[in-house]
């Protein structure tokens, strides 16, 4: 199939979903009224609640959930082949995850901007906030470890890599600079910056510094010096820690903000290059096959496709991002639909670019393969985006080690700020009984150190199915907390209610399957003991996931009883 | 037909700034609204802090109201309300989750 194909089939059902499916049931049953105050206009304080435009807040929400997902998911996914990986981006995101983030947004908005902990805690029962503060915790560590696997023992060990990090960084510093010390006008300062980090991109690709990096990791064959890892895969691993716990502990504004707002240029403009190139070259997929077998190595096809692409179809944290950011921002009921749904369908489309990277970016099946398949995502990525910059004239070289920098900067940007959310969360789930936690250093550290074991300890297919798991059932979770809250309104709920039914049988017997190959497939067959400790600390993750989500469901099962048992009062 | 060309020039002005602004808003969204939304936010931290310190009795606090408790309220009474109620919000942990980290 040709891409242009592929890119007209995701315009129309983006058209179809959010014009006849979303907007009807936006205006027929959840009813937006724009008269109505919202939080953000009644509550107004400048800190949590702020009234925005919807334009503003549609490019804030999708810029907030837009993340490294939608764009490592659809690449592995296509191991399955390229239909079903196709048909569960454009299908889930046309029935399930709009209808998450929307109705998570106007559920915080009618509930005066109540975030999911206090809707869980009040809609459900008291200790469903506890059990998701868990839940959240080791979500955050299996997003840790994915990433930083694939950050840390991929990406960075190439040696044309690491420089152009470092600019981004010193780029972005720079940029905090002359924002907050000398004052300059933010255009000024982002030419200046996006500039000179492109010039630190290209830098970085000349003999004499890839030559220094590979001279400091040892290459070209790096000697393994730790837990099997080499040393390029040591020191990668380390460069990003640093960084890491730079953004987890220094003030947001002064560090975190400046890097990213310079990442997103440099993010930005390699997708539009990508796909103006995609479209100059509109190449077809040759001989990749629609679908290759029911089981592969990330496991069967169901439910194992539904958890590796996660967000791009739908995302659990998405619910987070709606009820806590942009629901406590909307000027109006009806901006609702337009920022929320908008946005998933936006990121929709994101996903399907990933898509065309892998199976029309290299020629075929083969290519794909050649490329590094499932087990090398995220170079798959780079390379398919090198190709399609190359189109409009980007040397490939200069591409490959761009598209590296563009994904290595999108994971560590995010993985700072996942430090940052885990050391508050350990500091709220144990710090009243452990007050160290509550320091950020020590909090801080002790995420990395778990990072660090994660990541030099299990291998990254192993991670991502039970991040994907993990993510998506907190979907399934979300969309029942919004079923309920429909009920108790006495609203229709079944676009929200099945879309739950079938995100958590499908996430619970996903969390199983992976539970089930760790601890009673792998371990028992383990030649050594750090396969033995991988396989039984994913293991023993899911599990302690799959229990917490079958608490959060019979509580969840007893609050639709008791709702169902008053009669509704309909807002 | 000469007097409707410049109106449908005039709409088609209208309609590039309209589009204009829009991209312009959502490519601002995109890129510097979380920096701005979180300088403002840590700004009114600090004043939410100082009026707690100079008004910390109308929240229960027993702190004696000093004499510029009185040479200040006028300011405070219009953010009197919200103020309070930002303060005295119960928080937890998703409070503070406004990116993906996906």
């Amino acid at each position: 199939m040709n891409a242009i194909i592929v890119l007209l089939l995701a315009a129309l059902g983006i058209g179809v979903g959010y014009f006849l499916y979303a907007r009807n049931i936006d205006r027929n049953i959840v009813q937006p009224n724009p008269d109505k105050a919202t939080p953000a206009k009644m509550y107004m304080d400048g800190v949590d609640f702020t009234p925005a435009s919807r334009n503003v807040l549609f490019g804030y929400q999708f810029k907030s959930v837009a993340a490294l997902a939608p764009l490592t998911g659809p690449v592995i996914a296509v191991q399955w082949g390229w239909l079903p990986a196709l048909l569960w981006i454009l299908l889930g995101v046309f029935f399930i995850g709009w209808a998450q983030d929307y109705g998570a947004m106007i559920m915080g908005v009618r509930r005066e901007g109540e975030t999911m902990g206090a809707l869980s805690y009040k809609l459900i029962s008291p200790r469903a906030r506890t059990i998701l503060m868990i839940f959240i915790y080791f979500y955050l560590l299996l997003i840790m470890g994915a990433f930083g696997n694939a950050v840390g023992k991929v990406l960075m060990t190439n040696p044309k890599v690491p420089f152009g990090i470092i600019a981004v960084v010193l780029m972005g510093m720079l940029a905090g600079q002359m924002t907050y010390k000398y004052r300059q006008d933010i255009i000024l300062t982002s030419i200046v910056t996006v500039v000179l980090t492109f010039v630190g991109i290209w830098i970085s690709t000349l003999p004499f510094m890839s030559n220094l990096f590979s001279a400091i990791y040892g290459l070209p064959e790096s000697p393994k010096i730790l837990l099997g890892n080499t040393q390029a895969q040591v020191i990668g691993t380390l460069l990003m820690i640093i960084f890491c716990y730079l953004g987890a502990v220094l003030p947001i504004w002064s560090f975190a903000q400046p890097v990213n707002y310079v990442s997103f240029w440099i993010v930005t403009l390699g997708m539009v290059g990508g796909v103006i190139g995609l479209l100059i070259w509109h190449p077809g997929m040759g001989d990749f096959p629609a679908v290759t077998q029911f089981t592969t190595a990330s496991g069967p096809l169901w439910p194992m496709l539904f958890v590796t692409i996660a967000c791009g179809a739908i995302s659990g944290w998405h619910s987070l991002v709606s009820t806590s950011g942009t629901a406590r921002q909307l000027e109006k009921e009806t901006d609702a639909l337009p920022v929320g749904g908008g946005a998933m369908f936006l990121e929709g489309a994101f996903a399907i670019i990933a898509f065309l990277t892998a199976t029309v970016a290299f020629g075929g099946w083969q290519g794909y393969q050649d490329a590094g398949g499932a087990g090398a995502a995220l170079a798959v990525f780079a390379g398919g985006l090198a190709q399609f910059l190359n189109r409009i004239g980007v040397p490939l070289v200069f591409g490959t080690a761009y598209g590296s920098v563009f994904l290595t900067i999108m994971a560590v940007t995010i993985m700072q700020l996942v430090v940052r959310f885990m050391r508050v969360a350990s500091a709220e789930l144990i710090g009243d009984s452990v007050p160290v936690m509550k320091n950020i250093h020590v909090g801080s550290i002790v995420a990395l150190l778990l990072t660090l074991l994660f990541v030099w300890v299990i291998p990254w297919l192993a991670i991502w199915g039970a991040f994907g798991g993990a993510n998506q059932l907190m979907a399934g979770l979300a969309l029942l907390l919004i079923a309920l809250w429909l009920m108790s309104e006495g609203r229709s709920h079944n676009w929200a209610f099945y879309p739950a039914i079938f995100m958590i049988v499908t996430d619970l017997a996903a969390l199983l399957y992976i539970a089930y190959t760790n601890l009673l497939v792998k371990l028992p067959a383990a030649a050594t003991g750090q396969a033995a400790l991988a396989a039984a600390l994913v293991g023993i993750i899911c599990l302690v996931l799959v229990v917490a989500a079958l608490v959060l469901i019979w509580d969840g099962w007893q609050a639709i009883q008791r709702t169902r048992a008053v009669k509704p009062a309909k807002a | 037909m000469s007097a409707s060309r410049p109106r449908t020039l005039e709409q088609i002005e209208t309609i590039l700034r309209k589009t204009l602004r829009t991209l312009g808003e959502v490519i601002y969204g995109m890129t510097v609204y979380d920096w701005v939304h979180e300088l403002n936010s840590a700004r009114n931290e600090q004043e939410r802090l100082f009026s707690l310190i100079v008004y910390g009795d109308l929240l229960g606090i027993p702190i004696l109201p000093p004499y510029y408790t009185l040479r200040l309220l006028p300011y405070l009474v219009p953010t009197l309300e919200n103020w309070r109620r930002s303060m005295l919000r119960e928080r937890d942990f998703t409070d503070i989750i406004n990116q993906e980290v996906g």
